[in-house]
């Protein structure tokens, strides 16, 4: 993709197999102990329909306040790749995109995780030869002397 | 978090057009006149304006008149508030991540890894 909708990146390697780390996305019981729960916080409600098409909704209770994450599942190929589309209503309407590129290793895994931040806001694409953290970054530095 | 993602919508919207970073990276280097902003760009002043107004509503952009002109200055607290939206969802993926493969690793050490489940269709 050439986009330079802003992305953040995250690489992780597991001990743990491909299946088992894939797995753990869509199982509602492991999906509520680490995905969109916060220290303070405790996952309320966790419906996974894992299927292409299907939607999950994980609900997090911070501090008697329940923020919703919700999103529709568009790729499910066990154990290499995961996409969904993720909202949480509360703070915005955009929807951004996040896949996960799982990679067997030897032993274990290598877990990459790309969020698209509302990859359809707009014409991005237009300007791909600049990345978009290189744009802020940029813009960050040029602006470094305003204080 | 601290920033209203809406606001951080809005800026996200204003800072993917080239013509409107070009704009607020001329800025970046001091407060302009609209008249000299529209120079170097091949558009219509009206064409101009039109990318200034959506800065304006992004706050990124202020405009004061001074005399008969109006001039504009860059207000980089948007652009800040975004890169640090951007570092906190790094942030907090790295968390899930660290915390999935610490549950993973709790699963091993109890000896009952929940999920051979090879035959699961996702």
């Amino acid at each position: 993709m050439t986009s330079t909708a802003p992305v953040v990146r995250v690489t992780h390697r597991f001990r743990a197999s491909a299946e088992r780390v894939f797995d753990a996305w869509l199982d509602p019981a492991m999906a509520r102990r680490f995905l969109f729960t916060t220290p303070t916080g405790e996952i309320v409600r966790a419906d996974i329909d894992a299927r292409v098409g299907g939607t999950f909704v994980l609900t997090d209770r911070r501090d008697g306040e329940d923020v919703e994450h919700t999103g529709e599942y568009l790729e499910l190929d066990r154990p290499r790749r995961l996409a969904f589309t993720f909202r949480v209503p509360k703070y915005s309407q955009a929807e951004d995109r996040v896949e996960i590129e799982i990679v067997p290793l030897e032993s274990g895994c290598e877990l990459t995780l790309t969020h698209t931040l509302a990859p359809e806001a707009a014409e991005w694409a237009d300007s791909a030869a600049e990345g978009w953290t290189g744009i802020l970054r940029g813009l960050a530095k040029a602006l470094g002397e305003e204080g | 978090m601290e920033l209203a993602p809406q606001s951080l919508d809005v800026t996200l919207v204003a800072l993917a057009d080239p013509t409107r970073r070009a704009i607020l990276q001329r800025l970046s280097r001091g407060d302009a006149r609209v008249t000299d902003l529209a120079q170097p760009f091949a558009m219509s002043l009206n064409a101009v304006s039109k990318h200034i107004r959506m800065l304006e509503r992004a706050r990124l952009v202020r405009r004061r008149r001074v005399g008969r002109e109006h001039v504009l200055s860059l207000d980089p607290r948007p652009l800040r508030d975004a890169g640090a939206w951007i570092a906190e969802q790094h942030a907090a993926w790295t968390a899930r991540l660290e915390a999935l493969d610490a549950l993973l690793q709790a699963e091993d050490a109890a000896g009952s890894p929940s999920t051979p489940a090879e035959g699961r269709s996702p």
